[in-house]
C-alpha cells in the first residue's frame, strides 16, 4: 500500500491500480483440490475450523467435546457438530516462454497474467509457484512455492527477469513441470498452444496430479487475422522449418476454420477434465481481461 | 474449307517456350519469407483435403496458369489465326471490278454501285491474311490490271480508292483473258467478279479457274438516251433520238418518268420535247434539222425525279457537210450508168460533159481489174474473179442460176434474184467449201449451184462487192431488181461516206480519222486532259481511247482539226438490267446469293486476350489478400 500511495510502480508487469484491484480478487476453482496443510480453503471432508458445517449422530468413540449439548438437552439424543476443514490450495502457473510467444506481446501478456494469478493466490494465502519453459531438454525455470503477501516481490521479480526464446513445446513443458511439481490445486497454463504435439496427454497428467487446469491461449493479432497473400514461404520461428503457400489469401478462410477448431478442441479437452479454457488476443486490454473477462467467465470473484 | 485456321504455322515452335516457362517458374519462384510463431495451423490448413482438391491445386498455381495462357495466346496470335468464312481460301486472288458506265448508277441514298463494290472489296483487303495476295483488275470494255498481286493493304486500298467509272459498256472477255494470263505466273484457283450484274449474259471464254460472281444490289430507276442518229432527207437531216427507261423490279414503283429532251446545235437550242416513259418502255423522237453544212448536235435529257445514271443523259452527233456522191462507172457499163443517172445525189464519172475523172470517188462500179487502184471507199466489181480467188473458183460459160442469197445484205435488200439467167457459171474448185472463201476474207452474198455468184470483202476503210458474173451476160438488167441493186450500192457508198446517215459515236475508241500521214496530233479529252497520237503512214488516226462522254478535240499545234462527240448510247448500260447467270462456253455461273465473306483474322483478338491476361496476372499478383476473415 505504501507503493501505491507514493504512485511508484511496484512492478513493471502490473500497475498499482491493477495490483490493488487484484489483491481483492479470489480464484474460484471448480473442484476443491487442496493440500493437507492448513489453509484458507475448506476441505471437502469435515475439519476443525470455526465454520459450522453439519450435524451427525454420535457414535461410540467420538470426541465428546464436539457433542452439541444444547441439542442433547432439547432432544435428549447426542449429536456431534461438524466443522469445515480449511486446507491450503496450490496455485502453479506454467508460462510458455518459447520463441512462438515472442510475437506481438504474447509473452508479456503471459507474464502479466501469471503475475495476476500468482498475486491472487498469494493474497489468498495459497502456495504459489511458477514454471517458465524456454528450451526443450532443459529444466524449466522454477519459482519455488511461496505463500503470503510478503512474497509478492519475489513472484514479480521472478517473472520480470525471465527471458523468452526457445523451442519448448507446451505439451512437453507440462510433463517437465510435473516431474518437479508436488501439490494439488490450480494450474494456470499460459501459452499459444500452437504445437504439433498431443495436448490430451499433458492435460490428463495435470488432471491426474490433482490440478485444475486454467488454460489461457494467447494469440497475436497476426495469428488471429493474418495478412498474407500470393505465394509466400512461411518460416517457423522455433524450428526454422518452412512451408510454401501459394495463393495464401485464398486459404485464409480455411485457416480461420482451423484456428477456431483448435480453440474448440482445447476448450473441450479442458472442460472434459473439469478445467477451463480461454482464448485472448495479446492486444486485448489487460484490465478488460482481468476485471471483466475473468469475472464473467467465473474464474475469479 | 480448311480445318486448320492458322496462317503462320512456322511460329508454332514458340510453344516450346512453355517448357522453360514452367521450369523457370518453379526454379526461380521468389517467395517472400514470412516468419510466423508456428506452422502448426498452416500445416493443418495445407493438409486439409479441400486445399489439395484439383480446384485448389489450380488456384495454388494460378499465376503459372495465367503465364501459360498468356504465352499461348501470344504464340497463337503470332500464328495468325483466322475465322474461316466457309469459302475456299485462295492465296492468290484476282478481284475483277466492273467499272463500266452502269456502275455509276446510284441508289436512293445516292451511293453508286462502284462505291458498293469498293466497300465489299475493302472488307476483303482489311481481312486479308498475311499469306494472301490480291490483285485488282478494272473491267470495262477492256481490262486494266490496277495492281500486281500484293499483300500491301495500304497500296491496295489507295488503288481501290482511285478506281473510277469508265463511261463505256462492259465486256468480260478481256478481263478473264488477263486473269488467265496471270494464272501462268501464280497459282490462281478462284477469281472474284464484283459487278452490278449489268454485263453481257454470254461470255465467249472457257474458264480455267473458278469464278465467284458477286452482284451488288441494283440501283434505282433510270432513263437515258440509247440511240442517236440522223438521216439525210434532201436538204435537211432527220435526227432520231431514242430514250429508254429501266424495267422496274417486281413490286417496285412503276410510275412513269417525265423528262425533257432538248436538241442543241453548236450550243444553241433548236428544239425540245417533253416525254413520259413508263418503266421498260422506249420512245423515239424525231427532230428535223435544216442545215447544209456541218453541225455539232447535242441532245440533253433532263429527267424530272430520280435518275440513277447521269452519263446517259447527254449524247452528241456530228453532222457532215452535205455533198453529192462521186461515182465512177466506165461507159462500157451502160446499164449501170443508166440506173445511176436518175439519182440526183450522184455525180457520175466520166460525165457525159467530158469531165473524165476526180481526185477520189465514193463509189467505183467497174468491170476492169485495173480500176481497183482508184481511190474510193466502196467498189462494185462486175464480171471477173478477184486475183486472190482464182485458185478457189473459175468461170465456165454455162448457164447459172441463183440458188440462194442473203436477202438482208445491204446490197441485195429488196432484190429478187429468182429465175435470173446468167451466162457465166462460177465453179468452185474441187474440195473448196464456203469456209475457204470466208478464210480468204470473203462473204458469200449469193450462191449458185456450183459456186458463189456475189461476194463481199471488207478491208480497212474499204468495202468491195463482187458480181462474179457479168451483168451484160445475164437477164438481171432487165429485172426490176437491177436499179434497186444499183441504188443499194449507192446507199452503201453514201453510208460509208457519211452522207446519208450518221450515228452518234459511242465511248470506247474514237472513230478512225484520215489526216496527214505520220503527223503527231494532240487530242484534248472532255476533262481537258491532253494526249498525243500519231497518224499512220496512210494518214489514219486510229486507236485513240475515249472512255468518257463529251467532245474530243483533235489539234495540230494550235489549230483545231476535228471535234468528235462521243456518247454512251448503249441499251444495256441504260437499262441497268442485271444478269443472274453468266453463260460461258461449257458452263454457267450464277450470281452468288450472299456477298463474299472473307476469312476473318483473329490475331488481334488473341493479342487483346493476351494483354488482358497480362493485366489479370498483374492484378492477381498485386491484389490485397482475400478470403474469409473471422473477426472477434
Amino acid at each position: 500500500m505504501e507503493l501505491l500511495s507514493t504512485q511508484a510502480q511496484f512492478t513493471s508487469l502490473l500497475d498499482n491500480d491493477a495490483l490493488a484491484r487484484l489483491e481483492k480478487m479470489r480464484l474460484v476453482p471448480r473442484r476443491r483440490l487442496t493440500n493437507r496443510s492448513r489453509g484458507e480453503h475448506h476441505a471437502a471432508k469435515g475439519g476443525t475450523s470455526t465454520e459450522f458445517a453439519d450435524y451427525r449422530d454420535y457414535v461410540a468413540g467420538d470426541d465428546v467435546r464436539y457433542v452439541d449439548w444444547n441439542i442433547f438437552a432439547r432432544l435428549e439424543r447426542p449429536y456431534v457438530k461438524l466443522y469445515r476443514h480449511e486446507e491450503e490450495m496450490h496455485v502453479v502457473s506454467i508460462v510458455d516462454a518459447s520463441s512462438s510467444m515472442q510475437f506481438d506481446g504474447k509473452f508479456e501478456r503471459a507474464k502479466q497474467l501469471a503475475a495476476a494469478f500468482g498475486l491472487m493466490g498469494l493474497m489468498n494465502v495459497e502456495r504459489v509457484s511458477s514454471f517458465v519453459c524456454n528450451h526443450s531438454g532443459r529444466e524449466p525455470l522454477f519459482l519455488p512455492p511461496c505463500t503470503g503477501r510478503v512474497n509478492r516481490r519475489r513472484l514479480f521479480d521472478f517473472l520480470e527477469k525471465i527471458q523468452g526464446g526457445g523451442d519448448f513445446p507446451i505439451d512437453l513443458a507440462v510433463e517437465a513441470v510435473l516431474h518437479r511439481h508436488r501439490g494439488r490445486g490450480i494450474v494456470v497454463l499460459l501459452s499459444d498452444f500452437l504445437t504439433f504435439g498431443d495436448l490430451e496427454r499433458p492435460l490428463n497428467m495435470l488432471f491426474s496430479a490433482g490440478l485444475e487446469v486454467f488454460a489461457v491461449q494467447i494469440l497475436a493479432p497476426s495469428e488471429l487475422d493474418p495478412e498474407v497473400a500470393g505465394d509466400i514461404r512461411l518460416v517457423d520461428c522455433e524450428s526454422g522449418h518452412t512451408v510454401d503457400v501459394s495463393s495464401a489469401g485464398d486459404l485464409l478462410g480455411i485457416y480461420q476454420e482451423h484456428r477456431l477448431a483448435l480453440e474448440e478442441e482445447l476448450g473441450i479437452l479442458c472442460r472434459q477434465r473439469s478445467g477451463r479454457f480461454l482464448s485472448i488476443s495479446s492486444r486485448d486490454p489487460l484490465e478488460w481481461v482481468l476485471f471483466d473477462l475473468l469475472r464473467r467467465k467465473g474464474w475469479a470473484r | 474449307m480448311t480445318w486448320w485456321p492458322f496462317v503462320a504455322n512456322q511460329w508454332a515452335w514458340l510453344f516450346l517456350l512453355l517448357v522453360p516457362l514452367i521450369i523457370f517458374y518453379f526454379l526461380k519462384l521468389k517467395r517472400p519469407r514470412l516468419e510466423i510463431p508456428s506452422l502448426a495451423l498452416w500445416r493443418s490448413v495445407l493438409n486439409d483435403q479441400r486445399v489439395n482438391s484439383p480446384f485448389q491445386r489450380f488456384k495454388r498455381n494460378i499465376l503459372l496458369l495465367l503465364q501459360i495462357l498468356l504465352l499461348m495466346f501470344v504464340v497463337l496470335a503470332a500464328m495468325q489465326p483466322f475465322f474461316p468464312s466457309g469459302a475456299e481460301r485462295a492465296q492468290y486472288l484476282p478481284i475483277l471490278i466492273d467499272t463500266s458506265a452502269s456502275m455509276a448508277a446510284v441508289d436512293a441514298e445516292g451511293k453508286s454501285r462502284l462505291d458498293e463494290v469498293k466497300a465489299e472489296v475493302r472488307k476483303l483487303i482489311d481481312n486479308m491474311l498475311s499469306d494472301q495476295r490480291l490483285c485488282l483488275i478494272a473491267v470495262s470494255s477492256t481490262a486494266r490490271q490496277m495492281t500486281d498481286f500484293s499483300d500491301n493493304q495500304r497500296y491496295l486500298r489507295d488503288t481501290l480508292d482511285r478506281l473510277e467509272v469508265s463511261q463505256v459498256s462492259s465486256r468480260l472477255e478481256d478481263a478473264l483473258r488477263l486473269t488467265q494470263a496471270l494464272a501462268r505466273t501464280v497459282p490462281i484457283e478462284t477469281a472474284v467478279l464484283y459487278t452490278d450484274g449489268n454485263v453481257p449474259p454470254e461470255v465467249d471464254f472457257e474458264l480455267p479457274f473458278q469464278l465467284n460472281y458477286q452482284q451488288v444490289p441494283p440501283a434505282g430507276k433510270n432513263i437515258g438516251i440509247t440511240a442517236l442518229n440522223a438521216r439525210r432527207s434532201d436538204t435537211r437531216w432527220d435526227v432520231f433520238v431514242r430514250v429508254e427507261g429501266t424495267k422496274p423490279a417486281p413490286g417496285a414503283d412503276d410510275a412513269p418518268t417525265s423528262a425533257t429532251v432538248t436538241l442543241l446545235q453548236n450550243g444553241k437550242e433548236l428544239a425540245n420535247e417533253m416525254i413520259s416513259l413508263a418503266g421498260g418502255q422506249s420512245q423515239r423522237i424525231v427532230f428535223p434539222v435544216e442545215t447544209a453544212g456541218a453541225g455539232m448536235l447535242e441532245v440533253r435529257l433532263e429527267p424530272q425525279g430520280f435518275d440513277a445514271l447521269a452519263s446517259d443523259n447527254v449524247a452528241y452527233l456530228d453532222l457532215p457537210v452535205g455533198r453529192p456522191l462521186a461515182v465512177f462507172c466506165p461507159p462500157e457499163l451502160e446499164t449501170f450508168r443508166r440506173a445511176l443517172q436518175g439519182n440526183k445525189e450522184v455525180v457520175l464519172y466520166p460525165s457525159d460533159e467530158g469531165e473524165s475523172k476526180a481526185a477520189s470517188y465514193d463509189l467505183v462500179i467497174t468491170d476492169r481489174k485495173a480500176d481497183a487502184n482508184l481511190e474510193a471507199a466502196t467498189f462494185l466489181f462486175v464480171g471477173f474473179i478477184p486475183d486472190d480467188l482464182t485458185k478457189l473458183v473459175h468461170m465456165e460459160e454455162k448457164i447459172a442460176q441463183v440458188i440462194d442469197w442473203q436477202r438482208s445484205a445491204p446490197l441485195l435488200q429488196h432484190v429478187l434474184l429468182t429465175d435470173v439467167q446468167i451466162a457465166d457459171r462460177p465453179v468452185s474448185a474441187e474440195g473448196i467449201r464456203d469456209r475457204d472463201y470466208e478464210e480468204a476474207g470473203y462473204e458469200i452474198l449469193a450462191q449458185g449451184r456450183t459456186g458463189p455468184l456475189v461476194l463481199r470483202k471488207e478491208t480497212a476503210g474499204r468495202t468491195a462487192l463482187y458480181l462474179l458474173f457479168h451483168t451484160d451476160r445475164s437477164t438481171l438488167p432487165y429485172r426490176v431488181g437491177f436499179p434497186i441493186l444499183v441504188s443499194n450500192a449507192v446507199q452503201i457508198a453514201m453510208q460509208h461516206a457519211g452522207l446519208s446517215e450518221v450515228r452518234g459515236q459511242q465511248t470506247g475508241v474514237l472513230p478512225p480519222r484520215s489526216l496527214k500521214p505520220n503527223q503527231v496530233y494532240q487530242v484534248e479529252a472532255p476533262d481537258k486532259s491532253i494526249s498525243e497520237a500519231r497518224t499512220s503512214t496512210d494518214g489514219t488516226l486510229a486507236g485513240v481511247a475515249a472512255p468518257t462522254i463529251g467532245r474530243y478535240v483533235i489539234r495540230e499545234g494550235n489549230t483545231d482539226v476535228a471535234s468528235i462527240g462521243v456518247s454512251l448510247l448503249t441499251v444495256t448500260e441504260t437499262s441497268l438490267a442485271t444478269v443472274p447467270q453468266l453463260q460461258f462456253r461449257e458452263m454457267s455461273i450464277g450470281a452468288s446469293a450472299t456477298m463474299l465473306k472473307s476469312d476473318h483474322p483473329l490475331w488481334g483478338v488473341f493479342a487483346a486476350i493476351g494483354f488482358a491476361l497480362l493485366l489479370i496476372e498483374w492484378w492477381y499478383f498485386q491484389r490485397r489478400p482475400g478470403g474469409l476473415v473471422v473477426r472477434r
